[in-house]
């Protein structure tokens, strides 16, 4: 469990340092290229610890049909949540990715498909993921919030500043 | 509306991506799952960049080489993102990455590191990481 904990915390603080960089990287070039860039170096970083780790025997494996395919959704991530923040902006689409990630998250381990241990469904569960999906809306579109708080309060200062 | 909708499809995109990995790796093994889903995304991601021919590449030279490199941290990301699921299930996984994932946002935000333009850290967003930590703790109670 602790060790679950601990593995999250770093797989969490390195997704956060790769979109951080990916976002340089778009600065300069565009979305596709920086997706295949960022996917090839990924393969080529898991080849080189597979070979470490494991040796030869990385390439000895019983691969289902479908396993050849997993890498697609990747590409719908990308798809999908750039759509989004073009369509509603940074703020509001990550916002609503993170929430609908944890819903899938729970829907999932409440239904165990694909051979997952079942996490079974408590109301308790259910009040832990409102929460944090209460906590990811508060991060994302606080300050957008207090921004128009700030300019109803204060709409000359707004307005100077608008202009 | 269509915004909403691509939005949502993306997390659950990326759920399924967590428990496909994990469920791969359970079969053929961490390193092996890693190494086949990056290869496969990357294939279908070129074949995007050549239909619509994508030449952006050209300016790849511009971006520094820490920036550029940054695709093998999903080595880390994919690996204990597969053991974490294993241990302990999809929703807290998910959970606990996207604090750690906030919290350092934070922390470069407010310093402005690696580029990122400086923003002041507001206090909605220090109660909105205590919030998901306490929904953290009541998942596991």
């Amino acid at each position: 469990m602790a060790l679950g904990i601990f593995l999250a915390i770093i797989g969490g603080a390195f997704v956060c340092l790769q979109n951080t960089f990916n976002a340089n990287v778009k600065k300069q070039v565009s979305v596709w290229t920086t997706t295949a860039l960022v996917l090839f170096l990924g393969f080529a970083a898991s080849l080189a610890a597979g070979l470490i780790f494991e040796g030869a025997n990385l390439f000895s494996f019983q691969a289902e049909p479908w396993f050849w395919f997993s890498g697609i959704v990747g590409v719908g991530v990308v798809a999908c949540v750039t759509q989004g923040v073009q369509l509603l902006g940074p703020s509001r689409a990550i916002s609503l990715v993170m929430v609908s990630q944890i819903f899938f998250g729970l829907m999932w381990d409440t239904l165990g498909w694909f051979g997952l241990e079942k996490v079974p469904f408590t109301w308790q569960s259910l009040l832990g993921i409102l929460l944090i999906s209460g906590g990811v809306l508060l991060f994302q579109l606080g300050p957008i919030l207090e921004q128009k708080r700030f300019m109803r309060l204060h709409p000359d200062v707004a307005k100077a500043s608008n202009e | 509306m269509k915004g909403i909708l691509f939005a949502l499809l993306g997390g659950f995109f990326l759920t399924f991506q967590s428990v496909a990995n994990a469920a791969i790796s359970k079969e053929i093994g961490s390193w092996q799952a890693a190494t086949m889903t990056q290869l496969t995304g990357f294939v279908l991601a070129i074949l995007i960049v050549l239909i619509i021919r994508d030449r952006s590449y050209r300016q790849l030279n511009q971006v520094s080489p820490l920036y550029a490199s940054g695709g093998m941290l999903a080595a880390v990301v994919l690996f204990s993102n597969m053991t974490a699921v294993h241990i302990m299930g999809v929703t807290l996984t998910i959970s606990i990455f996207l604090i750690a994932q906030l919290v350092l946002a934070i922390v470069i935000d407010s310093r402005g590191w690696f580029d990122m333009s400086l923003k002041k850290i507001g206090r909605t967003q220090i109660l909105g990481v205590l919030m998901m930590v306490v929904g953290v703790i009541i998942l596991k109670w």
